[in-house]
């Protein structure tokens, strides 16, 4: 069985990247725990990705039209084959606090730019990537800051600025809403081509002093004339927002916590572990490779071993990083796109301003049988690189169906499974006796090796990170 | 400026076609007879990719489709997937590369398939990827083996002639070559696409020189994806992602770049706008329509001698734009 060391190892990769393969595993425990943290921590260290390969042969994803898949496999694609994978998930995190969706903005380049700014600034200062986001032109448009005039408020993105993005409901009241948002008026688009005759354009932040109200406001018991920059240094320096950062950051990375909207009611699942994250949150001013580094290197995330629902994405990227083979742009990525959607998570598509609702609600008898169905069809493909290589394993591990199970097992994960499944695993492959790996034999031995990959992935525990 | 004086050479700035709901995405060109073009046309959704044929016509506004070439989307014989070069030989039998099956379809020129050759894998005839492609004055074939790092001259049944380049940075030697011409003399220009550069070649596949590093300057080039060159000798690079076209003479030496001029819309893209009222009042409102004159990630270029003229294929504004080069141009007065 795994040891420990390889288990925590796994764990880490799961929750900080998209999992990882053995041989992967094997070189990241050669350089240690606290190491690998501080490699993920650091994207920097890695050739990025050349985009440019990618749009060689789908040189519509620059501009994607807004068909339903197209958006997103760029995007996709750098999960797959990124080097730094936890640059990619700090951009599954903030798309799923920042929720912005192609629904409203109906430009798909729009809300991709969105994730860049995530990928370039997603690890560093929180205010910095705030400050970006309350420019962005996709948010500004999604929650109507461009209707918001010194002379007609919006609300809307005040509101959820201090709902959603920093504080959460109960720290502030309407008059603050108003005040808040009264701060952003001005803060808009410039007018943009139209997108018919020749192809869509970027849009860009605008901002217009004549249409910024320049009064007095009062904010969270502080007066003065403020714009926006002030109020989210005002809103930073709350402690509640740092607790409310730090809830997200634990129910991403460390385990389920209930939904959003139950904050104000329901107590954290671990208190003290949000106080950790939230100090450090504050001590660093809101910087995220500090936080993440305490939150890694921390005793309750350590512990905290298959006590997520793998959300989509993480389903479909991390199968597809196992069995390899996907790493030319392809119209395949398509399919893995629309998987994701089927699985209930349209990337660049939320339900709603707060994102999707995780945890077992990933689960339901549609999804459920999307999970098991493609992870099942990629481990089937025993021309894929990766599943070759888990064969290679299990031939090099004897002809025993119980080492073959458990090679399996470990490989896949290593998986939690439970003694009873790990019974009916062997007891299934033991069927058809010992696994003959000669010439005549080795094409049905790895057919065998294949089908209990698939078992593995069907289980209940296949589903947690 | 719309007109261009370097040196001997005046280029001339001419017009533009395109059409929003038929050029979607040209992202190859080959030149036929006198006034006529073809044009890849990937697409959108990679459900519609063929090869269009255009009657350019004496005078801007003439163009028209004649024929739309490949036999829908698929990997069926005649059909296309991922057309991604197009050249003609000396009979106007028209060759498309498809990188997603690996092979070269041939057609006629109204549309008819005849054969197609190649297959997967990195032997001789075999293909990973091919991209751009083709024909000398012998006929023979030319194709761009992208993901193999080299070029294969074929003869125009598929049968292997020969093979030169690997993997690699030095001379002779390419990193996912894409685009490819000939010139008069039989020389063969590659788009050395991930070293950044044009490598000239004999027709043997002898090194001549290598043309550019990476950059955004003269002389230096970001993801060359092809290359023309002129009855003058004269080199086209199109320099995608810089979104522009870089001019070079024999030589080497720059000449002078083009980065867009559309400063009229098409025929058929004036036809949308008029059609579209909210297209319309949104082109009127913006602080500039210069951005609509700039070529977006440009993917084509091709000379034609006949007309004297660069047609580049402006991909991502679906359309594409052409450039005069005036053979007998005089100064205007300039006191009028």
């Amino acid at each position: 069985m795994a040891n420990d060391h390889l288990s925590l190892m796994a764990h880490l990769m799961r929750r900080a990247g998209f999992g990882a393969t053995r041989d992967e595993l094997e070189r990241r425990l050669a350089v240690g725990y606290e190491a690998t943290v501080e490699d993920l921590l650091h994207p920097e260290g890695y050739e990025p990705l050349d985009f440019y390969d990618f749009l060689r042969y789908l040189p519509l994803q620059w501009k994607p039209d807004t068909l339903n898949g197209m958006g997103q496999s760029g995007w996709v694609w750098r999960m797959i084959n990124t080097k730094a994978p936890l640059q990619e998930k700090m951009c599954l995190f903030w798309h799923q606090i920042f929720a912005t969706g192609v629904s409203k903005v109906d430009h798909y380049d729009e809300v991709v730019d969105m994730i860049d700014v995530f990928r370039e600034k997603g690890l560093g200062k929180y205010r910095e990537l705030l400050l970006d986001v309350a420019r962005n032109p996709a948010m500004l448009y999604w929650l109507d800051n461009h209707e918001n005039h010194a002379t007609a408020v919006n609300e809307n993105w005040g509101r959820e600025l201090l709902e959603l993005f920093t504080m959460g409901v109960g720290n502030y009241t309407e008059e603050d809403v108003y005040e808040c948002s009264r701060a952003f008026t001005g803060w808009t688009i410039s007018p943009k081509l139209p997108r018919y005759h020749m192809g869509r354009w970027d849009w860009h932040f605008e901002y217009r002093p004549y249409d910024h109200d320049d009064g007095e406001k009062t904010f969270l018991g502080h007066t003065g004339n403020f714009n926006g920059e002030d109020i989210i240094d005002i809103v930073l320096a709350q402690p509640a927002t740092a607790r409310f950062i730090a809830r997200h950051l634990y129910g991403f990375f460390v385990a389920d916590e209930v939904q959003v909207p139950a904050w104000q009611v329901m107590p954290p699942r671990d208190p003290e572990a949000i106080e950790v994250i939230a100090n450090a949150l504050s001590e660093s001013d809101f910087d995220m490779r500090h936080t993440l580094r305490v939150l890694f290197n921390s005793d309750f995330f350590k512990e905290a071993r298959f006590t997520k629902v793998k959300n989509p994405t993480e389903v479909v990227i991390s199968a597809l990083r196992l069995v390899g083979g996907a790493e030319l742009p392809s119209l395949y990525v398509y399919d893995y796109c629309n998987q994701i959607t089927y699985m209930g998570q349209d990337l660049l598509n939320p339900p709603s301003v707060e994102g999707w609702h995780y945890g077992v609600e990933w689960i339901n008898s549609s999804s459920l049988m999307k999970r098991a169905n493609f992870v099942a069809d990629m481990v089937g493909e025993t021309d894929r690189p990766g599943v070759r290589d888990i064969i290679e394993r299990v031939r090099a591990s004897g002809a025993s169906p119980e080492s073959a199970v458990d090679v399996c097992i470990e490989l896949l994960g290593p998986v939690a499974l439970n003694d009873e499944t790990r019974a009916e695993l062997i007891e299934h492959a033991q069927v058809l006796g010992e696994f003959a790996w000669d010439e005549a034999h080795e094409a049905e031995s790895a057919q065998r090796v294949a089908e209990l990959l698939q078992l593995i992935v069907a289980t209940r525990e296949y589903q947690f990170a | 400026m719309l007109t261009k004086i370097i040196g001997s050479r005046v280029y001339d700035y001419s017009h533009v076609i395109g059409d929003p709901n038929e050029t979607l995405e040209p992202i190859a060109l080959a030149i036929g007879e006198k006034n006529e073009l073809f044009a890849i046309i990937k697409g959108i959704l990679e459900l519609s990719p063929n090869v269009t044929r255009f009657s350019l016509g004496d005078e801007p506004g003439d163009e028209r489709i004649v024929s739309m070439i490949g036999g829908g989307y698929g990997e069926a014989p005649g059909q296309l997937t991922w057309p991604t070069g197009v050249a003609l030989d000396s009979e106007r039998n028209v060759y498309v590369t498809d990188a997603w099956t690996d092979r070269v379809s041939v057609f006629t020129v109204e549309g008819d398939f005849i054969r197609s050759f190649g297959s997967s894998g990195d032997g001789d005839g075999q293909f990973r990827r091919p991209s751009g492609i083709a024909i000398d004055a012998n006929d023979n074939v030319l194709v761009v083996d992208a993901l193999n790092d080299r070029v294969q001259k074929l003869t125009r049944d598929g049968s292997f002639i020969s093979q030169w380049g690997s993997k690699g940075c030095g001379d002779g030697e390419f990193l996912s070559p894409w685009g490819i011409t000939t010139d008069a003399d039989g020389y063969v220009y590659v788009a050395d696409y991930k070293n950044h550069r044009i490598q000239k070649f004999d027709g043997d596949g002898g090194f001549v020189f290598a043309l550019g590093s990476r950059g955004s300057g003269d002389y230096e080039f970001d993801h060359p994806s092809d290359v023309a060159v002129d009855p003058d000798g004269d080199i086209y690079v199109c320099d995608w992602a810089n979104n522009r076209v870089q001019a070079y003479d024999s030589d080497g030496m720059y000449i002078t770049t083009f980065i867009g001029d559309a400063y009229e819309l098409s025929k058929w893209q004036t036809e949308f706008v008029r059609a579209n009222p909210d297209v319309h009042k949104a082109r009127r409102r913006v602080y500039s329509l210069d951005p609509e004159k700039r070529f977006a990630l440009p993917m084509g270029v091709a000379f034609d001698p006949h007309g004297s003229r660069l047609m580049v294929a402006d991909t991502q504004r679906w359309r594409i734009q052409i450039y005069n080069k005036l053979l007998d141009y005089s100064e205007p007065q300039f006191n009028i």
